[in-house]
């Protein structure tokens, strides 16, 4: 069953290549006067939050509090953050997702929902602990808004990607 | 919603947030090493991005070389104009560093502050998170790599290094230095050096603040900044940055000094870590030395 090692394997691949991208983007590009952040590795979450578990059945919770103490360890240098804003995140979405149906339009609302949540509980956690002391404005103006747009362009170039492979599968997988 | 209230998950929360408050609690404390499933996570990680670098490294490095190789006569000429000065200065050099050594054999004082010893390390990653001046390098405890070591790159000083792995290490750039990580830093001047304290980063001016300066001391724009080499471990004479603004502080007793990093923080992909030849602990000897 190899297929089991699939989503671990391309949220390993994209939690390095998070890191790599900061530093091989040329500087002008990454390190704009924005704080453009990318959570690929949420969005991956996400979608298989809504094309691959089901009802009762949580690998994206598992994969979520995995991979967040991960890039906590990795990329910051206080622990649980990201394991708590991911966590809490999937978990609010898996609730979601069993309302509405898995459709494209679903699928974007539930990805935006889910990267503004995750942005908003970083910036609270982190002004608590004093790693950033800007006001909540430019919060708003230089670090959410453009890190939603750039996040859900790679939604949007992922989406085609990966559904249909998640189903399939979901179904060989989870149904055995 | 009622079922998103059951008292199930009111539990779960709270004992996630409880987690989450002792896990920042823990991570907050000075620790002066990483616990081992953070080494391991951090070196499988670097692995990783290492074997991913290669052939990007390949590929940018011959892009820059056809760019250079487009620009190699005007370079040239430059360089051609340029190279008899050199050879008059390397001489001068030479002399001075020999008249150096002779003064220093006849004081008893063998090795300075300024000297050190480099280890060369590329970087394979920075923090995707930006509110962490974070990147990490390919050199750990392994290569001799040690807690609080200057990291510089050709134009200057771009950070410390904030952990260390067994084979990697996490530097912080001085975009990213608090209150707590100080430098002791001399605004150079002909006659006499002005001393002060590199404390904290401001993010709008995007220069490091040097404070601490005598309030009569006589400092103007563009005047280099250089590190001291008192306290700490770092080597003295690291090039830190120009002055570019100079401020009286609140109750007119000292002045800040608005830095500007010389070297580009964002653009970097080799780095040396700076192991000053002079054991930082030999200090520490002496003074208890004296006090006994």
């Amino acid at each position: 069953m190899i297929q089991r090692f699939y989503l671990p394997l391309i949220l390993l691949f994209l939690l390095v290549f998070q890191g790599m991208a900061m530093s091989l983007l040329p500087g002008n590009l990454a390190y704009s006067d924005y704080l453009i952040t990318p959570h690929w590795v949420l969005v991956i979450l996400i979608l298989i939050t809504i094309f691959f578990d089901h009802d009762d059945t949580y690998y994206s919770l598992l994969y979520a509090l995995t991979f967040g103490i991960l890039i906590d360890m990795v990329y910051t240098s206080i622990l649980g953050v990201y394991m708590f804003s991911y966590g809490i995140v999937i978990y609010l979405v898996h609730g979601l997702k069993k309302m509405l149906h898995g459709n494209f339009i679903v699928a974007v609302l539930l990805a935006a929902l889910g990267i503004v949540l995750t942005e908003l509980m970083l910036f609270t956690i982190y002004s608590f602990v004093q790693v950033t002391d800007i006001p909540w404005e430019s919060f708003l103006s230089i670090r959410l808004v453009p890190t939603i747009i750039a996040n859900m362009i790679f939604f949007l170039l992922v989406y085609p990607l990966l559904k249909g492979r998640l189903e399939k599968w979901a179904a060989n997988i989870l149904s055995s | 919603m009622p079922s998103l209230f059951r008292k199930k998950r009111l539990i779960l929360v709270l004992v996630s947030f409880i987690l989450l408050v002792a896990l920042i609690g823990f991570s907050l404390r000075e620790r002066s090493e990483l616990t081992w499933p953070e080494k391991f996570v951090h070196d499988s990680v670097g692995w990783i991005q290492t074997i991913f670098n290669q052939p990007v490294q390949l590929i940018q490095g011959t892009y820059a070389n056809i760019q250079d190789i487009s620009s190699t006569y005007e370079q040239n000429e430059i360089l051609k104009s340029r190279l008899s000065q050199y050879k008059s200065i390397m001489q001068e050099n030479q002399l001075l560093k020999k008249e150096n050594e002779e003064l220093r054999s006849s004081l008893d004082y063998q090795e300075s502050l300024s000297e050190y010893d480099p280890i060369d390390a590329s970087v394979i990653a920075r923090s995707s998170e930006r509110w962490f001046s974070q990147m990490i390098v390919n050199r750990g405890e392994a290569h001799g790599v040690e807690r609080n070591m200057a990291v510089i790159t050709g134009e200057g000083m771009i950070g410390k290094v904030q952990s260390t792995d067994k084979f990697h290490s996490t530097v912080q750039l001085l975009s990213g230095f608090g209150l707590s990580n100080r430098i002791s830093a001399w605004v150079w001047q002909d006659d006499d050096p002005i001393h002060g304290l590199i404390q904290g980063y401001d993010e709008e001016s995007k220069s490091l603040l040097l404070k601490e300066i005598d309030s009569d001391a006589e400092i103007n724009e563009g005047e280099r900044v250089v590190s001291s080499g008192k306290g700490g471990v770092f080597p003295a004479g690291l090039l830190i940055g120009e002055v570019t603004k100079v401020e009286m502080d609140q109750y007119g007793l000292t002045q800040t000094a608005y830095v500007k990093p010389a070297a580009d923080l964002y653009d970097i992909n080799q780095v040396m870590i700076v192991d000053r030849s002079m054991p930082t602990h030999n200090i520490d000897e002496i003074d208890e030395e004296e006090e006994e």
